[in-house]
């Protein structure tokens, strides 16, 4: 039976219906109605009586026919709401179309999978790069009313604003906080970090972190325990030091979420139990909610109260950290005009307050630092541009594919299809490609967060948790949604209004080359070429920045050094003798190892930043050492050292004597940088001084060559105390540095077991190798690099294919033309040039527009340059240079095909 | 002799429209008639009206019905809709403005106005 259900057609009509149908590219339903419509056709000619041959004759040819049946097909139905001039369409239809756009897309795979993958590099940079934005700068930090908390500085009036501001003094802490119309509330916490501890309930101690912080802490942020209280006034501000972690007046102790759940199982009972924290029993008063991030110590895993109390007449010791919430509807400014008042008042009553008065700087900008935020916000301008060049080679794929499609659109709108159809086509094409690229982005998006966090942990400060969150959803749909009008919307609005008469006149050919669209195109390329130099040019000032910073002189070798850390439990090592003698056997046993060269420790790794900022006294009138002299106290890093830390780091002895060549056991000594001497001493002989230094006058025996505190080579004044002279202090925790040759790994695994010799009890904290140090302290810098460098690559691709894509499409519009050319005489080279020509027309306003934007946008960048910064001319040059290659690659293909073009062949084919 | 293809693409749906406004037709009757009303003038690869007419299907100007042909069978009928009816008025007076005016131009069969 066939589906007319009438009778069977001679098989040449029967082939005919079968062709049409098969052409028409109809779903089943639709197809059998044709088949039915064409059928009784057939049958009715038949009945007339005209022969089969002429039946299928005048029929006309059976492809064509299906080609404009299965179009007409599809366009129709839809008119049926056109009331609305041709642009209405029913929801059904907006189905329909979206499917017969995913066929269409599914029978260009190539064309779909590069626009999918553009779009997604494209949105992928940006929402990795939005997440970290967000979390970092956007989002408020996680505490109450946090634009009402600073953090509190003590500095010079001339050095507010620089990053390198004192901490503040236990008096002036105390005196902060009576002053109710400045702060509403102040805490303050010991130093700006957690600090490590032993937990030893277990059977084996376990390395923890905790931050010491005074009353008024938790208060000022507004977060408070879950379980328990906060540290009261007596237990921060009363006399006595507890026995275990020095400056902690009483042994109690706050846990935060994760350590209770860990020690206690979450059980509530666990207040008023006690935990051992360097072998002392700390009772637990509080549980801090799950989730708290604190701003200065994110991974800490208990919080102890810090005694000011013994500190409170010592106005020269710069060591905590201050931390306040403004009173509500005071700003920053009014703020700091009365904390500078009250200062002043305070200074003129106490001689030793010195001028150094509070500076307040906001939580979250001093959280984020004063570098990060500006990367963040470069690094998402980058991967905007990244975006843009995405964008525009999209565009100018969809608009070539449409160019294409140009004769379809006006057949179809010639046989009646709405504008709102033909719009509505394109669109639904568009649509699924920014869908596809959307959703591929956000899950590259996802894994570029977890990269990025890789590259560089530090790049995220403390308090923030990047994450793919709403925000970012919203983000990514906006950018696509973006991206989908940006490369949709245009090409498909220039379709529906190009006249139907002048496509299809104008036979297959022209349609690619029409001038506006060409135009257009070149447009797309010449802004694509500029954004790609500006991300070109912005990668090579930081890749050369980078390079002036990996040749930043180290004055270390941090090749081949082991460091570790170990914690002396001040139970078992009560005073500094005993930990001395631990110091001096260790150094021995693991001097024997094999391959050791050099064994020594310290209290501060090079490079890691300042630290123990405190001052050294020297006055050429006072060979005393009084310490009378106010204006004889001289800022200076402190670095507590045991053996023969200076060669195990490769750290030159200008001048005097190594440690081991000096009686230790004999008259208080010191060593001192070079910088030291040089602002200290001036002309004088260095080792004829004797300096106040690690509470007593010592003598300088040696001078020791500068080393920097940070990756950029900054470089301060240094002393150096013999631990063996200076022990009791404080339970210091060195950082043991040793100098070996071979596999450190092994090395690492022998002095563990040197370590279990010597004291099972003990644990090997920290190991790292001294160059993942100072790898380390370029890491912001060479996220930086990597990352623009990264999207720079992207950038210079896309542009490039764009190029090449433009050019390309001309020369095969353009066949025709050139074949005429060469028929008519036209040699190979001239015809090479035309197309270099071209090349050189899209390349080089896109070079000068972007070297422009480069030029302005570069002092964007100062704060990130190090070295020669935006002045040196070579990126620029060598981005230009790098386009001007672009170009010729992109017009080389084109143009050498373009002069095989076959004169006879091309013009045959018409 | 038959139209040149921009002509026909013009003229197809208006004439189609035209046969349909007096009375319905099936298929195979509307292009026969096409064929014979025009003189040949008309006459398109058959195959072209069934595009055309599902077309104006699409956009609301006809509509199928199913009838019984004289033949016997069941056929589907094509009727004219009011707003097919309202289009091809539109149609009409511009396609007469057109006659005029190309007519004035000396193109046409009558002599041009003074």
């Amino acid at each position: 039976m066939t589906p007319s259900g009438e009778r069977t057609l001679p098989p040449a009509l029967e082939a005919v219906v079968r062709a049409v149908v098969a052409a028409t590219g109809l779903e089943l339903r639709q197809r059998a109605e044709v088949e039915a419509d064409l059928r009784a056709h057939f049958e009715d000619g038949l009945d007339a009586g005209v022969p089969e041959e002429e039946l299928q004759r005048r029929f006309g040819d059976p492809a064509v026919a299906g080609r404009q049946i299965g179009e007409a097909r599809r366009a129709g139905g839809a008119g049926r709401t056109s009331g609305l001039g041709g642009w209405g369409m029913g929801g059904m239809e907006l189905m329909r179309e979206i499917r017969h756009a995913a066929r269409r897309l599914l029978r260009a795979p190539g064309f779909a999978a590069i626009v999918v993958l553009t779009l997604a590099l494209g949105v992928g940079a940006n929402a990795a790069i939005f997440t970290v934005l967000d979390a970092v700068l956007l989002e408020p930090l996680p505490y109450k009313d946090p634009q009402r908390l600073v953090r509190v500085y003590e500095a010079a009036p001339e050095r507010r604003g620089d990053t390198n501001n004192l901490y503040m003094r236990a008096p002036t802490v105390a005196a902060y906080r009576s002053w109710d119309d400045v702060f509403q509330d102040f805490g303050a916490l010991y130093t700006y970090r957690e600090q490590g501890v032993d937990l030893t309930d277990g059977d084996r101690p376990q390395r923890r972190t905790v931050l010491p912080v005074t009353q008024g802490y938790f208060e000022t942020l507004g977060v408070y325990p879950v379980l328990g209280r906060t540290f009261t006034e007596e237990e921060t501000f009363s006399t006595g030091d507890a026995p275990g972690i020095r400056g902690v007046s009483s042994a109690r102790v706050i846990l935060s979420n994760q350590l209770w759940e860990e020690i206690f199982s979450a059980d509530p009972q666990a207040l008023g139990s006690t935990i051992h924290l360097n072998d002392v029993a700390y009772e637990v008063v509080g549980v801090m909610p799950p989730g708290y991030g604190d701003p200065f110590g994110p991974r800490a895993d208990a919080w102890i109260p810090q005694s000011l109390a013994s500190q409170m007449q010592n106005w020269g010791n710069y060591y905590l950290s201050g931390v306040a919430r403004l009173p509500d509807g005071v700003t920053l400014e009014a703020a700091q005009a009365r904390a500078s008042a009250r200062y002043e008042q305070l200074a003129g009553a106490n001689p030793d307050a010195g001028e150094w008065g509070p500076w307040l700087v906001p939580l979250h900008a001093d959280i984020v630092g004063p570098t990060r935020g500006i990367m963040l916000w470069i690094l998402a301008g980058a991967a905007g541009l990244v975006l843009l060049t995405a964008c525009l080679n999209v565009a100018n794929l969809v608009l070539a594919r449409g160019l294409g499609r140009d004769r379809d659109v006006a057949l179809r709108s010639a046989l009646g299809s709405g504008r709102g159809r033909i719009v509505a086509n394109v669109l639904a094409e568009s649509g699924i490609l920014a869908l596809l690229g959307g959703a591929l982005g956000l899950l590259l998006g996802w894994g570029g967060v977890r990269g990025l966090l890789r590259l560089a942990p530090d790049a995220i400060p403390a308090g923030t948790a990047p994450e793919l969150g709403a925000s970012v959803f919203l983000f990514t749909l906006g950018v696509t949604v973006l991206a989908l009008l940006a490369f949709g919307l245009a090409p498909a609005l220039r379709m529906a209004r190009t006249p139907p008469a002048e496509v299809l006149r104008s036979g297959d050919r022209s349609a690619t080359g029409g001038r506006t669209a060409r135009r257009v195109r070149d447009g797309l390329v010449v802004v694509q070429v500029a954004a790609a130099l500006v991300l070109v040019t912005g990668a090579s000032l930081l890749t050369r920045s980078f390079t002036a910073l990996l040749d930043v002189p180290m004055t270390v070798d941090p090749e081949g050094v082991l460091s570790f850390e170990v914690n002396l439990p001040s139970a078992r090592y009560p005073d500094g003798a005993a930990r001395q003698a631990f110091h001096r056997r260790l150094e021995t046993q693991v001097g024997d190892l094999p391959g050791v060269a050099a064994v020594g420790a310290v209290s501060w790794l090079p490079v890691s930043g300042r630290y123990h900022i405190w001052s050294a006294y020297w006055d050429a009138e006072d060979p005393g050492v009084t310490g009378a002299n106010r204006e004889a106290w001289h800022n200076t890093d402190t670095r507590v050292f045991a053996g023969d830390y200076f060669a195990s780091v490769g750290l030159e002895i200008l001048q005097g004597q190594a440690p081991a060549e000096v009686d230790l056991e004999g008259e208080p000594v010191v060593w001192v940088s070079r910088s030291f001497a040089e602002e200290v001493f001036g002309d004088r002989d260095p080792l004829a001084q004797r300096i106040g230094a690690g509470n007593e006058p010592r003598q300088v025996v040696g001078v020791v060559e500068d080393v920097p505190v940070d990756a950029r080579g900054r470089v301060v004044p240094h002393v150096y105390l013999p631990h063996a002279q200076f022990n009791d202090d404080r339970n210091w925790t060195l950082v043991q540095t040793v100098k070996a040759q071979g596999e450190l790994g092994a090395l690492r695994t022998r002095i563990q077991s040197v370590i279990q010799d010597l004291d099972p009890a003990l644990v090997m904290y920290r190991p790292r190798l001294l160059t993942e140090v100072v790898g380390s302290a370029r890491a912001q810098d060479r996220f930086a690099t990597v990352l623009m460098g990264a999207f720079a690559l992207l950038a210079l691709v896309l542009s490039l294919v764009g190029t090449y894509g433009v050019l390309a499409g001309s020369v095969a519009a353009r066949r025709r033309e050139i074949g005429i050319r060469m028929a008519l005489g036209a040699d190979g080279g001239r015809v090479r040039r035309a197309v270099m020509r071209y090349a050189a027309l899209l390349t080089v306003p896109g070079i000068l527009l972007g070297l422009m934007v480069s030029l302005a946008g570069s002092r964007l960048l100062d704060t990130l340059l190090f070295g020669a910064g935006r002045a040196d001319p070579t990126p620029y040059a060598l981005s230009v240079l790098v386009f001007l290659g672009v170009g010729a690659v992109a017009g080389w293909v084109p143009a050498r095909r373009a002069t095989r073009v076959d004169p006879s062949r091309t013009l045959a084919e018409e | 002799m038959t139209l040149e293809r921009e002509w026909m693409r013009g003229a197809a749906p208006l004439a189609v429209l035209t046969l349909l406004e007096r009375q319905e037709m099936y298929g195979y009757e509307l292009v026969e008639a096409l064929e014979r009303s025009t003189g040949g003038i008309l006459a398109m690869g058959q195959s072209t009206v069934y595009p055309l007419l599902y077309n104006l299907e699409g956009r609301g100007h006809v509509e199928p019905v199913q009838r019984t042909a004289p033949s016997g069978r069941r056929r589907k009928y094509y009727r004219i809709t009011p707003a097919g009816l309202a289009w091809l008025g539109e149609q009409r007076v511009q396609w007469e403005r057109l006659v005029v005016a190309m007519g004035r131009l000396g193109l046409g069969g009558q002599a041009a106005a003074p």
